[in-house]
């Protein structure tokens, strides 16, 4: 069993909140991803869970019992460092070992254990080296080797690929994907990389500023991020968002700003939009969903009208940056997209790929059906 | 640079010519000071290899070679067990300053608590006290416990020293922490954690720290004598025995004596040269 529980979960420095009340289950066998910029606090959060700093207020459960304050030795978790953190003087056995001889464990047990991890992470022939001799990849697999052979309740992960080149990641990240499937263990993993958070978890937590901002799927996360934050953060480049007006113009729930108009709703057959009430909203759709239009399609497609500024090729893709109004807008698309600097643009998207967030909060609108009635829909921060 | 030196060798010559001017009067003057340096030591092992009515002959090179000076020390002085008990007590001083820096080190650096600032200024307060400002008050407490006179009263009052604290404080500092989290979520105390991951891991430094203090203990001649009494306990006083001598110094045995005394500190030197000259730069000292 591996469940953590955080309820309430804070660290404070003097007046800073690096974590600011956290309320989190993860259930057992759940990979669950804590993901957010530099200094948004997962780390100090992975690290609360270890036992490794006090926290300030609030709990840590772990199968339904309280640790909050037992020691780090005793929470019956592992954790797997951002620098490794091998033990330099020991060799990949005896590091692998070390747990097992911290609990000490009779002799010929540990080196039963440490040749059965050593064999599932491939590194039999590496047991008499020392972390020095190793390369980037072979150090990674010792300390999660370390961390499995305690067999541990739960697997805190802070970072671990971020040394690695992009080629050793991808397939380090298939093979922490498949010990997972394996071995069914919890697992808390820290990342600032969207791709693994994406790729690893089945669910991610978005932090930001210390604070939860949404909990979700990875589908879920990307196709409806709760928060202009959230949209801002995923996708590569990530979601455009601009400044918009929503309102409520011949029964019809438009978008408008300086280059762009979209309907959202058709009109309702009574040419009624009750409850949507004119608001300033933060627009977005994602580079990916724009595609480019001569302006001939269905009237009320959403548009966005603007010139190329300048192209960037991604190799298979491209990207373009155009100017909408004031505004920067991303558009990607398979190389070529035909299109030059200063050249005029009209991009379309579908309604369903239109994101709106409150421009007071930052929180996503959603469509709700009307208290009232039950065709007609009302969007609520 | 380069272009000028091809285009004009004549100028590259005098350049060239130049800089080995300037590379041997350094090494000239180098090699000056390091002679000035040695010259005394040379000095000492030359007298005491002459013949002893020889020794206040100034021929650079005592000739015909002698052992006479180093039969006679060891007629009168109990040579070896001076060296002998000179070495337990600088082994001894130099173990407890090291394992009593070891854990202060660790205490200011592995943990945050009440006054730690105020502790560590008034531990390197007492670096910044001279020697002659504590003699008087340890001496006293050392007559209360009955020490002095005593080998044990020698090394007492050294346990301790501001500067091992010192160093090893800023070698932990720099210690990686993720070392020292990964060890106590394996399960390691914070004991055990100083003696399998931060001792293996500082061994480099602690060798370097251990010799320093070792020399220095070794070198030490103003604590034992005010403490020692008898001229059979530490080498440095049995010398001290001979200089004072009813007839004079006596220099033949004196430098036979000190060339003795000197050579556990060459063999130390000779065996981990690395070490000490590695030891000195991490120090600062000397």
């Amino acid at each position: 069993m591996g469940r953590i529980e955080l309820d309430g979960l804070t660290r404070k420095y003097g007046d800073v909140v690096a974590v600011d009340g956290i309320d989190l289950d993860i259930a057992d066998g759940e990979f669950l991803v804590l993901l957010g910029p530099s200094g948004c606090g997962k780390s100090t959060l992975l690290r609360l869970v270890a036992g490794l700093i006090p926290p300030t207020g609030g709990r840590v459960l772990l199968d339904g019992e309280d640790i909050t304050h037992a020691a780090p030795a005793r929470r019956d978790l592992a954790m797997v460092f951002q620098s490794y953190a091998l033990y330099p003087h020991l060799t990949v056995a005896r590091n692998i070992g070390f747990p097992l001889r911290a609990a000490r464990l009779p002799r010929a047990q540990v080196r039963r254990r440490v040749a059965e991890v050593a064999d599932l992470l491939e590194l039999g022939a590496l047991l008499d080296r020392r972390p020095r001799e190793l390369s980037g990849g072979q150090r990674q697999r010792v300390a999660v080797g370390r961390a499995i052979i305690r067999d541990p309740r739960a697997f805190l992960m802070d970072e671990p690929l971020s040394n690695l080149d992009a080629r050793l990641r991808q397939s380090t990240r298939a093979q922490f994907r498949t010990l997972h499937e394996r071995l069914g263990t919890t697992v808390l993993y820290v990342t600032h990389d969207q791709v693994e958070a994406l790729s690893l978890a089945t669910r991610i937590a978005m932090l930001d500023g210390g604070r939860l901002e949404q909990v979700g799927t990875p589908t879920e996360i990307f196709d409806q991020p709760a928060s202009v934050f959230v949209a801002g953060f995923l996708g590569s480049p990530p979601m455009n968002l601009l400044p918009a007006r929503l309102e409520n113009l011949d029964g019809r729930v438009r978008v408008r700003a300086d280059g762009i108009e979209a309907d959202l709703r058709p009109g309702e057959p009574d040419g009624s939009v009750e409850g949507v009430e004119a608001r300033d909203v933060v627009f977005g759709v994602r580079p990916e969903h724009l595609r480019l239009t001569d302006g001939t399609g269905r009237a009320g497609t959403p548009v966005l009208r603007g010139v190329v500024r300048a192209v960037e090729n991604l190799g298979a893709e491209e990207v373009a940056q155009c100017a909408v109004g004031g505004e920067t807008v991303q558009f990607r698309g398979a190389r070529p997209l035909g299109l030059a600097p200063g050249q005029p643009v009209q991009l379309a998207t579908a309604p369903d790929h239109i994101h709106l967030f409150d421009r007071g909060s930052g929180r996503r609108l959603v469509w709700r059906p009307h208290p009232a009635r039950t065709a007609p829909a009302t969007p609520r921060a | 640079m380069t272009t000028a030196r091809a285009s004009n060798p004549g100028a590259a010559g005098e350049t060239g010519w130049r800089d080995r001017v300037r590379g041997a009067v350094g090494h000239g003057l180098l090699a000056a000071l390091s002679l000035f340096c040695v010259f005394p030591i040379y000095w000492m092992y030359a007298t005491s290899l002459r013949r002893p009515d020889e020794v206040y002959s100034v021929s650079l090179f005592p000739w015909p070679l002698s052992v006479g000076n180093y039969t006679h020390v060891a007629d009168v002085l109990p040579i070896g067990r001076l060296i002998l008990n000179t070495f337990v007590v600088a082994l001894v001083i130099a173990v407890g300053q090291l394992l009593v820096g070891l854990l202060a080190a660790y205490a200011f650096t592995a943990w945050r608590f009440r006054g730690q600032t105020l502790l560590y200024l008034a531990f390197v307060g007492t670096w910044l006290v001279p020697f002659q400002v504590t003699m008087l008050p340890n001496y006293t407490l050392l007559y209360r416990a009955g020490l002095l006179n005593t080998l044990p009263g020698v090394i007492v009052p050294n346990l301790v020293s501001a500067l091992g604290v010192l160093l090893l404080r800023q070698h932990m500092a720099s210690f990686p922490r993720d070392l020292i989290d990964a060890a106590r979520i394996d399960g390691r105390s914070a004991w055990s954690i100083l003696w399998t991951v931060i001792v293996p891991n500082l061994r480099a430094p602690l060798a370097a720290l251990a010799i320093v203090l070792f020399i220095n203990a070794w070198n030490d001649y103003f604590w034992p004598a005010l403490v020692l009494q008898r001229a059979d306990s530490v080498v440095q006083l049995g010398l001290r025995g001979l200089f004072v001598g009813v007839e004079g110094p006596d220099w033949g045995g004196l430098m036979a004596g000190s060339g003795l005394a000197c050579l556990p500190i060459f063999a130390i030197y000779l065996l981990l040269q690395r070490h000490v000259v590695n030891a000195f730069v991490r120090s600062g000292l000397k």
